[in-house]
């Protein structure tokens, strides 16, 4: 199991710094320590083989940024809707990229993004064990969180699929 | 030779920015209309004509698959080419997807550089947009 959770948390990483990198023009760099700066989070569950809820956690700072190299806005034409998009955009595309890299063959179900709203609770409440992994980011535009909830089959995905990747940057 | 392009996803934020990728990305882009689900799609293509469609696949009141779907069975519309962009990476979700006749797969997050070469793929011209099979044709006059 501690085998599995390290395959995952590093596929989890690479799918991050992709998706910032490609998607928003951020490079990020690891924290070692758990940041609490966050202004807003979104949250997505996912079922399938494999079931759990994956969580970024933002900083205003780097929501604006990302805003502004995704869509070219200046800072005074942000509004509260765009931030409340990119956020659950970016949980989205993080979410399928990592599952993609877990195992392409299995098929999950993406359920509605939720923004703003705490859902460590709802995972307990759901059953889901205490699989979590936790990874803090910063850059210069400011700081990012994941809190990847997930469930105990994830033996049954985390196959040859994933450990042919070359999974450390 | 530009062509119009139709693009179908529910959130505006994601639309402004496949509009904006294709824009840099060098497509020869015309007209660019929006749709924010699959009915909307439908209602802007009776009224409009665009070369090809981008379209997220899980969208409410009507989704992806179902508009393509309905495409497929419209003789004025069949021919249109559907481009999926979307989070789901899955083989048996792409397979879906071209087995309903989908042109071209974009799984997100993208790059300029694939928006453009899956438009260009699924049109059926080169990069310079010049149709495919008219290249040959244009090399014979080239004295």
């Amino acid at each position: 199991m501690k085998e599995n959770m390290k395959k995952i948390e590093e596929t989890m990483r690479l799918s991050i710094f992709e998706v910032f990198e490609k998607m928003f023009y951020i490079f990020l760099e690891p924290l070692n320590d758990e940041s609490d700066e966050y202004d807003m989070d979104a949250a997505i569950r996912f079922k399938g083989s494999m079931s759990g809820e994956i969580r970024i956690l933002l900083s205003m700072d780097i929501v604006k940024t990302m805003i502004q190299n995704m869509l070219g806005l200046k800072e005074d034409k942000i509004t509260t809707q765009r931030m409340e998009d990119c956020s659950k955009e970016a949980v989205n595309v993080i979410c399928g990229n990592f599952l993609g890299k877990l195992n392409s063959s299995k098929v999950f179900n993406l359920l509605p993004t939720v923004f703003g709203e705490g859902s460590d609770e709802k995972s307990r409440d759901s059953g889901l064990s205490e699989n979590i992994c936790r990874m803090d980011f910063d850059s210069d535009g400011g700081r990012v969180g994941i809190v990847a909830t997930l469930s105990d089959q994830i033996g049954r995905v985390v196959d040859c699929s994933a450990t042919n990747r070359p999974l450390a940057p | 030779m530009s062509f119009n392009v139709l693009i179908v996803d529910d959130s505006s934020s994601m639309r402004a920015v496949i509009k904006k990728i294709v824009s840099i990305s060098g497509f020869k882009m015309d007209q660019c209309t929006e749709a924010g689900n699959g009915k909307e799609a439908l209602d802007t293509l009776a009224g409009n004509w665009v070369d090809v469609i981008i379209s997220d696949i899980n969208m409410p009141e009507m989704n992806g698959f179902e508009l393509l779907g309905i495409l497929k069975k419209d003789n004025l519309l069949k021919d249109i080419p559907v481009i999926f962009i979307t989070t789901e990476s899955s083989e048996k979700r792409m397979q879906d997807a071209f087995n309903l006749g989908a042109n071209g797969f974009i799984k997100k997050p993208f790059t300029p550089e694939e928006v453009k070469r899956t438009l260009y793929e699924v049109i059926g011209v080169s990069d310079e947009g010049e149709y495919e099979e008219d290249r040959g044709d244009n090399e014979a006059f080239d004295f």
